[in-house]
C-alpha cells in the first residue's frame, strides 16, 4: 500500500502533477478548493498497536474514526480532543490533517496536543517517521504535530500514534439563562477556577456547561454551580460537535472565529454561538471577509470561512509576510513540487 | 566539575579546601536563581556560578585582570547561593580564598588600598567615627548627625535585670550596636530574664573580626577572633551555658570560628568549642516559646502589624529560617507577606560603602517588598541591615527582640 | 519563490557543518558595541569563559564574544550583525541545559537573554502570563500564585531556568504527566530571525491561521529563531493536592508499580521514582524524610477537590501495596508535599554530595519496559565499572540515570559516555527515544543518527533551512550532518543498502 502510495507521488511529481489525498471526504468543505487526481488513503486502515497501560494508540491514516473510538471505549478509554466527525466515513488521517477538535478541547486540549508520532510520505515519495508511541520526546524537532492541521499540504500522514486517556468516571450538563457578555465573563471566571468544566456553549441566550470527571467532583462542581440539570446532556455535545445543532442549518455562511477566550462580544453582523470558554465563536454572517477578519485580528484572533455554499472568500486569514515565506519554504521543504493539496490551505501553494 | 588546579596553590591548605569545593559544584545554575547580584544585572559573572568558575579559572592558573576581582568585589558574600545549592557547596569559604587570591595576584590600585585601609581601621573603633558601624555588617556614608537622626533611639540602655537564674549565659557587648541602637542587648537580657536566663554582658573587648577579614585583611580578622577568644573564655569556666549573640553579622562569623583559626595550632581547640556555644538570641527564645506565649497572652499587647527581615547572615549564614518569625507571631504580631524574603537588603557590612550602587538598587527593592502589606514597623535581627534600612524609610526599622520586650510589658 | 523553484536545493549544512572561520572579528565586535549598553559585551578570555558550558560541563568552548542585551531591539540588532558578518549565534536563557544546547560556537557570538526578565502582562480573567524569554520560570508561578493560578510545566530546574530556555528545549517536569510539557502550555511565541524578522507564532487565541509553527519552534533548541516573548496559559492551583511516597525493597517492583497505576486509569498529578543511592544523596539536604533503606521510592501525585483527592489516593495506595510496596505514607500537610517533591527537584545537583560528576540521561520508553532497563542498566554498571543513581519521570517513561564519574580520573568521562550511550540505544530499541525532555544539544547528537535516517535527518535540515537558511543559529546542534553520522557510524542502513556510498570514509 505504502508502496503504491510513493509510486503515485513520485510519478505525480516527476510530471508536476496535483495530487488531492482523500479519505472519507467528510471534510471535503474545509479549506480552500479541490485540486488534482484523488489518492486514496482509505485502503490503509487499520490499528497497528493499541495498549491501554501505555495510552497510545497507533493506527493507519485510512482506520475510521468511529471504528477506532469504539475500540478505545471498550478499553474505557477515548481520544480526549472529542474530534468532530462530519460523516461515518471520516478516518484518522483526516481528522489529523484538518486538526479540528470538539467541545472538550477548551479543557483537554487540542487534536495537536495528543499527537505522538506520524509516519508520512512527503512529496519526494520518502517514507519518513517522526515522533514516536512514548509521552515525551524531543529528539529532532515536532514535525509529527507540525503535520496536525496542515491539511495534507505537507505530506500523507500514513499512520500516527495519538494519546489516549480514560473516559471520564462522571458527566453532567447544566443550563444557564444568560446574556453574551455574562456568559464570557462566566466562563472565564469558571475556567480560572478548578473546576471540572469539559465544555462550553452558549447559544441565544442559553448557556450549556458540561462537567467531566470523578463522581465526586462532578457532583461538588454541580452543586457549587447550579443552574438546571440538562437530562440528555450526551445527545446536546454529540450534536455540537457535529454540527447537527439547529444553529448550523441554513445556506448563511458558516465563520469561525478563533479569539482570546476573555474577548467582549465583538458587534458583528450574523448569529454567534459561542464554544470553547470564549475562544471558538461561530458566526453565521453575510458580512464581508474583510470586516470579520480585521475584527478579530483587532481581537488578537484569526477568522476562517469554515462552510459556505459557494466560494465567497478565501477560507483562511491571511498570513503575515515574514510567517508567509517560512510557510513557503516550509511547503518546500515538504512537497518541492507542489504534488499535495495544491490550494487548500493557501491560493499561491 | 573537573578541575586542575595550578602548582602555586594545589598543595596547599587552601588549595586543597578549594579543590574539594569546586569539585562539588555540578554547575547546575540552581544557585543563579536567588544571588541578588545575578538577579539585578543578569550577568553569569555576578553570579555564584560565575564566580565559582571565575575563581576556579584562576586556581587553574589561568592570567586574571582586575575583572575578576571586580565580580568577586560585587559579591555580598550574602549566602543565599549555599541555602539554594543541592549539592553542599560551601561559597563563602571559596569566595574567601578566591579575594585573598586574587589580591594577591592582582594587588589593588593604591586609592582602592586606602579606602580600605581607612575603613577597616576606622570602623571597628565606634569612638572615632562617633555612632556609625554595625559589628562588620554595616556602615552608613553619611554624617554620623544625620545617622543618629534616622536611627530611632530607644529611651536609652532601658533597665538589666538582676542576674537572679541559675541558668546563665553571656552576650558580648558590640563595637557598635551600643552606640546605634543601646537598648538591645538590654531587651534581650529582659526577655531572657523572663524565660529564666540571665544574660551577662560582657565588656567591649573589639569587632568579632568579621570586618577586617571581609576587607581582605584575613590576618586582621583572626587577631581580632583570638582577641574575643580571650576575653570571652575565662566566663565559660564559671559554667555560662551559651554565647548569645543578638547582632545575626557578628553569630554568622563567630560560630565560624573554628573554620577560621583551625589552622592555629594554639587556638584551634579554644575557637572550636567558642564556636560551638555560640546561639543566636532567636534560638534560645525559641527553646522558650512556651513560656514566651504565656507571658505574651498575660501582657495583651495591642495588634501590630510588622514586616520581617530576615538578614543574610541569620537565614543564610545561620542557617536559621522561620525561627524568629514564630516568635512574633506568638506574641501577638501580625506578619505582613514579604516576597523574595531570601534576598540580601544591600547592607552587607561594608559593601553599602564600597558598591553603594548595587547596594541603593538592593535597598530599594528589599524596602519595596518589605513595604507591600503596609506595616507598621520593620523588624529585623541585625544592627547592619537595621541602621541601611532605616536610612531609606520612614517605617520605623527595629530589632525583633525590642518588639517582644515591649510586647511583653 | 514558488515551491517549484526551490526544488532539489539541498540546505547548505546537509553535508558537512559550515566552516565559520576568517571572519571579520574586529567589525563585528565594533558594530555590536555600538548597539549595546556599556559592560553588556564580553571578549576577553577571562570574562567569556564563565560562558563555555551550560549544565553539561563536560562540552565547553570559548565563544568569540558574549552579548548582554537588555532589549527586543538590542537582540534584533545583534542578529543582523550577525547575520550581516555571517557569524553564528548561539541563544541562552539561565545555562542549565543538560545536553549542551548552549554550549557557544567557537566562531560566534553567545547571545544571553538573561537581561530580558520583565512580566510584561498578566490577565487573571483571560489566565495568561505574558513574558520575556528571561523570566524564570518558577518566577512565572510566584507572580501567579496572588490569583490561584499557575503555570504547570515544572522542570526540576524551574527555580533557575529561563521560560525561554523552556520554549527551546520543549522541557518537561513532574506534574507534566497530567499537564503537559511546554508545547501544551504556550500560546504564542514571538521570536526573531537571524535575519532581524519578527515572527508571531500561535496566539492568544485558542489557535492561529497556517501551519502549527509553535509545534516546531516549541524544542527548536535555539536552532530556528531567538524567542523574545512568550504568552503562557496558567492554570487554576487545584483545590487540595497529596502525594502518596511508596517505599519498595526492589527497583523492579517499582517500575511494576508504575505500569500498574496507570492500567488502573489513575493518572496521578505526577509520578516520579527515585532509587536508593539518589534518595540517599538528597536527604541530608531535604530532609523529607524519606526512608533510606528502601531501594526505590515512587511518589504519587493526586489533585483535585478533596473528596476526589481521597477517593485516588487510596486506590493508588491500594495498587501500590499490591505491587510489592514496603511502606506508605500520604503527605499530611502542603508542607509535607512541598518537601516530598523538593527531594525529587534538587537530585541531580544533590548527587554532587556523592560524586565529583554526573552524567544525565533523558531516553524515554514505553512505561511497560521500565523494569527491564533497571535491569539492564543495573549488568552495565557492572561492565564499565561507574555507579549509577536513577531519577525518573515514571509515568512518562522518561529515565534520568545519573552516571556518576570523576572527570579528575583519566578516562572516566570516556567510560560514562559509553555507558549513556548504551542507554540510549536500549531505548530505542525499547521503542523509545534518545530524548524525552533535555534536547539533542550537543551531546546526543552522534545517537540522533541512530534514531533517525538520513531522509529523515535530511527533513531536519530542510525545517531549520526554511528558518535560518545559512544556518547561523547555533550551528553544530541537535540536527547531525551526514559526515557527522558516517564519522559516528551508526546511520541507520535501511534495507540493508550500503549507506551513502557518495560521501568520502574516514
Ligand atoms: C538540575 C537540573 C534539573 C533539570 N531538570 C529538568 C526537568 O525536570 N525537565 C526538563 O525538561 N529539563 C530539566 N533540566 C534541563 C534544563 O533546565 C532545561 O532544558 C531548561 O529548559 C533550560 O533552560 P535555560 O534557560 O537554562 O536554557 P539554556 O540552557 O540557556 O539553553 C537551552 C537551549 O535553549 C536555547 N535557548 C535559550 N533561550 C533561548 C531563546 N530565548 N531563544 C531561542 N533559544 C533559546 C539555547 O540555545 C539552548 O539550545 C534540568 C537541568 C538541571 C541542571
Ligand atoms: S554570596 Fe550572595 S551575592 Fe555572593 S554569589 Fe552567593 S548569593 Fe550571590
Ligand atoms: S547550586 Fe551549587 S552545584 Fe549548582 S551551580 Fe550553584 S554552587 Fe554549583
Amino acid at each position: 500500500m505504502i508502496e503504491r502510495f510513493r509510486e503515485t507521488i513520485r510519478a505525480a511529481a516527476s510530471q508536476k502533477r496535483a495530487l488531492r489525498i482523500r479519505g472519507g471526504g467528510t471534510k471535503d468543505f474545509y479549506g480552500g478548493p479541490l485540486r488534482g487526481e484523488i489518492l486514496d488513503t482509505r485502503d490503509h486502515a487499520g490499528v497497528v498497536s493499541y495498549e491501554p497501560t501505555e495510552l497510545v494508540v497507533t493506527a493507519r491514516c485510512g482506520t475510521r474514526l468511529d471504528e477506532l473510538e469504539r475500540m478505545l471505549a471498550e478499553r474505557g478509554q477515548r481520544l480526549a480532543f472529542e474530534p468532530p466527525h462530519f460523516g461515518e466515513t471520516a478516518t484518522l488521517g483526516g481528522c489529523v490533517a484538518a486538526g479540528l477538535s470538539g467541545p472538550r478541547r477548551m479543557a483537554a486540549g487540542a487534536l495537536r496536543d495528543f499527537v505522538l508520532g506520524a509516519k508520512i510520505i512527503d512529496g519526494r515519495g520518502d517514507s519518513l517517521s517522526f515522533g514516536g508511541q512514548v509521552m515525551k520526546n524531543v529528539a529532532g524537532y515536532d514535525v509529527a504535530r507540525l503535520m496536525a492541521g496542515s491539511l495534507g499540504t505537507l505530506g500523507v500522514i500514513v499512520e500516527v500514534s495519538l494519546k489516549v486517556l480514560p473516559m471520564p468516571a462522571s458527566e453532567a450538563t447544566l443550563r444557564f439563562e444568560m446574556t453574551q457578555e455574562d456568559a464570557i465573563g462566566t466562563m472565564n471566571r469558571w475556567a480560572g477556577r478548578p473546576l471540572p468544566i469539559s465544555a462550553t456553549c452558549w447559544h441565544a441566550g442559553q448557556l450549556m456547561v458540561r462537567l467531566s470527571g470523578a463522581a465526586a467532583g462532578v457532583a461538588a462542581a454541580q452543586r457549587d454551580l447550579g443552574g438546571e440539570t440538562v437530562e440528555e446532556g450526551a445527545r446536546f455535545w454529540c450534536e455540537l460537535r457535529e454540527q447537527r445543532h439547529r444553529f448550523f442549518e441554513g445556506p448563511a455562511p458558516l465563520w469561525r472565529l478563533a479569539l482570546p477566550p476573555a474577548t467582549a462580544p465583538v458587534p458583528l453582523a450574523g448569529e454567534p454561538l459561542i464554544e470553547w470558554g470564549g475562544g471558538e465563536r461561530w458566526l453565521r454572517s453575510e458580512a464581508p471577509a474583510e470586516v470579520l477578519r480585521e475584527a478579530a485580528r483587532a481581537a488578537g484572533g484569526h477568522a476562517c470561512l469554515f462552510r459556505a455554499p459557494f466560494e465567497t472568500a478565501e477560507p483562511f486569514q491571511p498570513l503575515a509576510q515574514a510567517l508567509a515565506r517560512i510557510h513557503r519554504s516550509l511547503k518546500a521543504a515538504f512537497d518541492p513540487n507542489g504534488v499535495f493539496n495544491r490550494g487548500r490551505m493557501y491560493p499561491e501553494w | 566539575m573537573q578541575t586542575n588546579l595550578a602548582d602555586f596553590i594545589r598543595d596547599t591548605p587552601e588549595g586543597r579546601e578549594a579543590d574539594g569545593i569546586l569539585r562539588k559544584c555540578v554547575h547546575c545554575g540552581f544557585c543563579t536563581a536567588t544571588c541578588p547580584t545575578y538577579q539585578l544585572l543578569g550577568d553569569e559573572l555576578d553570579g555564584p556560578r560565575g564566580r565559582i568558575y571565575l575563581i576556579k579559572e584562576m586556581l587553574e592558573g589561568v592570567a586574571v585582570s582586575g575583572r575578576t576581582r571586580l565580580h568577586l568585589d560585587r559579591c555580598l558574600t550574602c549566602r543565599s547561593c549555599e541555602t539554594t545549592c543541592p549539592s553542599g557547596v560551601q561559597y563563602a569559604r571559596l569566595v574567601d580564598i578566591g579575594r585573598a587570591v586574587v589580591d594577591r595576584l592582582r594587588p589593588r590600585p593604591a586609592a582602592d588600598r586606602l579606602r580600605r585601609a581607612l575603613l577597616k581601621e576606622s570602623l571597628p573603633r565606634p569612638a572615632l567615627f562617633g555612632a556609625a558601624l554595625a559589628l562588620g555588617q554595616a556602615f552608613r556614608p553619611i554624617l554620623p548627625g544625620a545617622l543618629a537622626a534616622q536611627v530611632p533611639r530607644t529611651s536609652g540602655r532601658g533597665t538589666w535585670p538582676q542576674p537572679r537564674h541559675a541558668r546563665r549565659m553571656i552576650v558580648p557587648a558590640g563595637c557598635v550596636q551600643p552606640a546605634l541602637a543601646p537598648d538591645i542587648n538590654a531587651a534581650a537580657a529582659r526577655v531572657l530574664d523572663r524565660l529564666g536566663i540571665s544574660l551577662i554582658e560582657v565588656p567591649r573587648a573589639g569587632c568579632c573580626g568579621a570586618l577586617r577579614f571581609h576587607l581582605g585583611d584575613q590576618e586582621g580578622g583572626r587577631r581580632d577572633a583570638r582577641t574575643m577568644i580571650d576575653a570571652w573564655w575565662p566566663y565559660l569556666s564559671q559554667g555560662v551555658e551559651a554565647i548569645v549573640m543578638t547582632a545575626s553579622g557578628c553569630g554568622a562569623f563567630v560560630r565560624e570560628y573554628d573554620h577560621l583559626l583551625e589552622r592555629d595550632s594554639r587556638y584551634a581547640e579554644k575557637a572550636k568549642r567558642i564556636a560551638s556555644l555560640v546561639r543566636d538570641v532567636s534560638e534560645v527564645v525559641a527553646a522558650g516559646e512556651a513560656r514566651l506565649a504565656e507571658c505574651a497572652q498575660r501582657s495583651k499587647p495591642a495588634p501590630l502589624r510588622l514586616a520581617f527581615h530576615s538578614p543574610c547572615s541569620l537565614q543564610h549564614g545561620q542557617k536559621l529560617r522561620g525561627v524568629v518569625e514564630p516568635l512574633l507571631v506568638a506574641t501577638g504580631c501580625e506578619l505582613t507577606p514579604v516576597a523574595d524574603a531570601h534576598l540580601c537588603c544591600g547592607s552587607a557590612g561594608t559593601y553599602s560603602i564600597l558598591q553603594p550602587e548595587i547596594a541603593g538598587r538592593l535597598r530599594e527593592a528589599k524596602l519595596a517588598a518589605l513595604g507591600a502589606g503596609a506595616p507598621e514597623a520593620i523588624a529585623t535581627a541585625n544592627i547592619g541591615c537595621l541602621a541601611h534600612l532605616q536610612a531609606g524609610t520612614a517605617t520605623r526599622v527595629r530589632h525583633w527582640i525590642e518588639v517582644i520586650d515591649e510586647r511583653l510589658d | 519563490m514558488s515551491p517549484m523553484e526551490t526544488a532539489g536545493v539541498e540546505p547548505a549544512d546537509f553535508l558537512a557543518e559550515r566552516d565559520f572561520g576568517g571572519r571579520d572579528r574586529e567589525a563585528l565586535l565594533s558594530e555590536l558595541s555600538r548597539v549595546l549598553p556599556r559592560g553588556a559585551l564580553l571578549v576577553s578570555p577571562e570574562d567569556a569563559r564563565p560562558y563555555e558550558c551550560d549544565g553539561l560541563t563536560a562540552y565547553r568552548q570559548l565563544p568569540l564574544a558574549v552579548a548582554l542585551p537588555d532589549s527586543e531591539d538590542q537582540v534584533r540588532a545583534i542578529l543582523r550583525i550577525c547575520a550581516s558578518l555571517d557569524v553564528p549565534v548561539v541563544a541562552r536563557g539561565a545555562g542549565t541545559s543538560l545536553s549542551g544546547g548552549a554550549m557557544p560556537h567557537k566562531d560566534g557570538v553567545v547571545l544571553s537573554l538573561a537581561r530580558l526578565r520583565s512580566i510584561l502582562a498578566l490577565d487573571p480573567l483571560a489566565r495568561t502570563a505574558r513574558v520575556q524569554p528571561g523570566v524564570r520560570n518558577l518566577a512565572i508561578s510566584e507572580a501567579a500564585a496572588a490569583h490561584g493560578l499557575y503555570y504547570a510545566p515544572d522542570p526540576s530546574s524551574q527555580i533557575a531556568c529561563t521560560i525561554g530556555g523552556n520554549v527551546a528545549e520543549n522541557s518537561g517536569g513532574v506534574h507534566c504527566l497530567k499537564y503537559g510539557l511546554t508545547v501544551h502550555n504556550v500560546l504564542r511565541v514571538r521570536a526573531i530571525t537571524i535575519e532581524g524578522e519578527a515572527l508571531e507564532i500561535g496566539s492568544e487565541a485558542p489557535d492561529a491561521p497556517g501551519y502549527d509553527l509553535a509545534a516546531l519552534i516549541n524544542g527548536s533548541e535555539g536552532m530556528l529563531a531567538v524567542i523574545t516573548e512568550i504568552t503562557v496559559r496558567l492554570t487554576p492551583k487545584p483545590l487540595t493536592a497529596k502525594v502518596v511516597l511508596a517505599a519498595f525493597d526492589d527497583v523492579v517492583h517499582a517500575g511494576d508499580a508504575v505500569a500498574a497505576v496507570i492500567a488502573a486509569g489513575i493518572i496521578p498529578a505526577g509520578m516520579e521514582m527515585m532509587d536508593q543511592p539518589a534518595t540517599r544523596a538528597v536527604e541530608p539536604f531535604v530532609h523529607a524524610g524519606y526512608p533510606l533503606d528502601a531501594k526505590a521510592l515512587l511518589l504519587a501525585e493526586s489533585d483535585g477537590t478533596p473528596e476526589e483527592v481521597e477517593e485516588e489516593i487510596g486506590r493508588i495506595r491500594e495498587v501500590m501495596a499490591a505491587n510489592g510496596a514496603t511502606g506508605i505514607r500520604v503527605s499530611r500537610d502542603e508542607a509535607e508535599r512541598l518537601r516530598f517533591w523538593s527531594g525529587r527537584k534538587a537530585a541531580f545537583p544533590a548527587v554532587g554530595r556523592i560524586s565529583p560528576d554526573y552524567y544525565c540521561m533523558d531516553g524515554t520508553i514505553p512505561r511497560k519496559r521500565l523494569a527491564e532497563m533497571l535491569t539492564a542498566i543495573a549488568t552495565l554498571e557492572g561492565k564499565y565499572g561507574l555507579r549509577c543513581c536513577n531519577v525518573f519521570h515514571a509515568g512518562d517513561g522518561n529515565l534520568h540515570p545519573l552516571i556518576l564519574y570523576d572527570a579528575n580520573a583519566a578516562g572516566e568521562l570516556e567510560r560514562a559516555e559509553e555507558f549513556g550511550g548504551e542507554i540510549l540505544e536500549l531505548s530505542v530499541e525499547y521503542g523509545g527515544t534518545i530524548t524525552g525532555e533535555h534536547g539533542v544539544g550537543i551531546e546526543k547528537i552522534g545517537q540522533m543518527c541512530s534514531q533517525f535516517s538520513r531522509q529523515e535527518l535530511a527533513m531536519f535540515h530542510r525545517v531549520k533551512a526554511a528558518f535560518d537558511p545559512r544556518g547561523l543559529l547555533n550551528p553544530g546542534k541537535a540536527i547531525p550532518t551526514l559526515n557527522r553520522c558516517v564519522e559516528f557510524g551508526r546511520l541507520h542502513v535501511h534495507k540493508g543498502g550500503v549507506p551513502h556510498p557518495e560521501l568520502p570514509r574516514f
